[in-house]
């Protein structure tokens, strides 16, 4: 009965936002998307992007770039491929379905892997580190975008209000920075660099992690 | 089948070259794919769009422009 309620209650929930989505949505990601991008062009040309979905990401790599995107669902990367395709993602070579835990790359491929907004989607998030490891040229980065802080007062009032979509989009279990921190200390190989807001402040975060040469 | 020089003669008088390429991709592309599996390199079948691995015994699909490298979704090959 209780999640009877509870779905009646996020279907309201949809059909109010329903018209402002797309917009929200947007510029909600428009930092994280852009910066994401960006960090990654500025490590090298050969991109990886893990879990690239319809292709958000992909208009923001900058000319040079040569973009490659995986993701495990084929309907989402039909429309990736579309983006592509049309010539609104002029970087992006190719679309595949890979599971991020087995990628189809030899090692040492890519100059920088990004994750955006995947991380806590992945059943098994160090397995995916790990290939993304494996797929890096020495001194490149992984560079994630997510949800990677804490969940406190008024970060969590904001959450609250965007549940909706958050709960759509996936995002409702944080990937906490120190279990990343965990996995770079124990293999001994690789180097969180930084970790930077975005926007909004203080509730994503960018992470660059670097291959040591 | 059709014969392949056969085929490959109407792809060039028709389309050209890109009538072979499987949408929108180039298939020296597809070089930079290895088997998930085996991490080996692998072969491309043009005609069946698949991208063969060996060891693995998996052909692994390629869906309008869309290479499947999933292991459960690739096609078993007889030993």
């Amino acid at each position: 009965m209780a999640v009877a309620y509870d779905l009646e209650g996020q279907k309201r929930a949809y059909k109010r936002w329903a018209p402002y989505y797309d917009r929200v949505y947007h510029k909600l990601l428009a930092d994280a998307h852009s910066k994401t991008a960006l960090a990654a062009a500025k490590v090298g040309p050969d991109i990886l992007e893990i879990g690239v979905g319809t292709g958000l990401v992909l208009p923001w790599y900058p000319d040079g770039t040569r973009v490659i995107g995986v993701d495990l669902s084929f309907h989402m990367l039909e429309r990736a491929r579309d983006k592509m395709l049309s010539g609104a993602a002029p970087q992006t070579r190719l679309v595949a379905a890979m599971d991020a835990c087995r990628l189809g790359f030899a090692d040492e491929s890519f100059d920088a892997v990004t994750v955006p907004f995947v991380i806590p989607l992945v059943p098994d998030p160090e397995g995916a580190l790990d290939e993304a490891m494996r797929v890096l040229k020495p001194g490149g980065e992984i560079v994630i975008s997510s949800k990677l802080g804490y969940d406190k007062g008024a970060k969590a009032k904001v959450e609250e209000w965007v549940a909706p979509l958050m709960k759509k989009v996936g995002w409702s279990s944080a990937f906490r920075i120190e279990r990343i921190k965990a996995w770079a200390e124990a293999r001994g190989d690789v180097e969180v660099a930084e970790i930077a807001p975005l926007f909004p402040v203080g509730w994503f975060k960018l992470m660059r992690l670097v291959k040591r040469k | 089948m059709s014969d392949p020089q056969d085929e490959s003669g109407r792809n060039a008088d028709a389309e050209g070259v890109k009538a072979d390429a499987p949408l929108g991709i180039d298939p020296k592309l597809l070089e930079i794919l290895v088997c998930p599996l085996t991490k080996a390199t692998l072969e491309y079948d043009a005609g069946k769009q698949e991208l063969i691995s060996k060891q693995a015994r998996l052909a692994y699909p390629i869906r309008d422009g869309i290479p499947i490298m999933l292991p459960e979704e690739a096609r078993q090959l007889p030993d």
